[in-house]
């Protein structure tokens, strides 16, 4: 009987010494989750991480972005310069047509008018 | 540093609406740290909290304006604040989808006990584990935002919010782990 409870007490012992020092304090902190300290404390750390100055650049900046020009202002200027080119091609488009037809029109009347004295001449 | 009643905060809120500058510099004052350590709740990055803090606040001068109830501002503060972080998780997560080698050095998260305690660490640990959205809902608790005004915020009902942050709470106790025993 002797060996086997040495035995007993050599494996709680060896089980004992896997737990790290602060092992009740870390059940307990981890059954009853995060306490507000430590909610505090990341508040801290994030407060820290903002440099000197925060709340002027804060205030530069959306000035900066008050002076320049809304998506929406953008959007309606690239619009309307694309309906302004899209407008001059088909004006231009038009004219070109035009002055081609009016071209062949006056070619034809010459040929019209050739071919009716030719016909006159040969009558 | 904060405004002392809510109606000093009141007459602050509009003033700044009104466009007075001094009262938006006074605002931000009030509220940066508070906002920073949300955003850092949310993130838990230390280099995204200046960065996104300063994008809450200049939404907030250029929006304050159309804020109806002044006496709300901190629970609009704190939506555009939520707004903002979990905009910025999507677009780190579309990143990492579409440039999966691409800028690499965003996704490494900061190494536990680079800046932190032990609670520190554990606490921006089990908040990674959780989902963006119930991350918001714990830090709006923390920043003493009542059920009502989270309901307000996430669009939905007084319930719904008990029952998210009842489940949220539960996954942040199973991940609540000091000294990363996982």
């Amino acid at each position: 009987m002797k060996p086997e409870s040495d035995a007993w007490q050599a494996l709680n012992r060896h089980a004992a010494a896997q737990l790290r020092g602060g092992f009740a304090d870390r059940v307990l902190r981890a059954a009853h989750g995060p306490q507000p300290a430590a909610w505090r404390q990341l508040q801290t750390a994030g407060a820290a991480q903002l440099r000197p100055g925060f709340a002027e650049r804060v205030i530069r900046a959306a000035r900066a972005a008050a002076d320049m020009p809304s998506l929406g202002s953008q959007f309606a200027l690239s619009a309307a310069t694309a309906a302004l080119c899209v407008l001059a091609v088909v004006y231009f488009h038009q004219r070109n047509v035009a002055a081609a037809d009016e071209r062949n029109l006056a070619e034809w009347r010459q040929v019209v008018t050739v071919a009716e004295d030719f016909d006159a001449g040969l009558l | 540093m904060e405004p002392t009643s809510p109606t000093a905060l009141t007459d602050l809120v509009r003033r700044a609406q009104k466009g007075d500058e001094v009262a938006q510099r006074e605002l931000i004052v009030s509220y940066q740290h508070r906002v920073a350590g949300f955003v850092y709740a949310m993130t838990g990055r230390s280099d995204y909290v200046e960065d996104l803090a300063q994008q809450v606040f200049i939404k907030m001068v250029r929006a304050i304006d159309r804020l109806q109830a002044p006496a709300q501002f901190e629970s609009w503060l704190f939506r555009l604040a939520r707004n903002t972080c979990i905009d910025q998780l999507r677009r780190q997560k579309l990143r990492r989808i579409f440039l999966p080698f691409g800028e690499e050095h965003e996704n490494i998260p900061e190494p536990p006990g680079a800046v932190d305690s032990e609670e520190l660490d554990a606490l921006r640990h089990a908040l990674e584990q959780l989902r963006p959205q119930d991350r918001a809902l714990l830090a709006l608790v923390q920043e003493g935002r009542s059920h009502a005004e989270i309901a307000e915020t996430l669009g939905t009902s007084v319930a719904a919010v008990k029952a998210r942050l009842h489940r949220a709470r539960e996954h942040l106790r199973e991940h609540y782990q000091p000294e990363h025993e996982t």
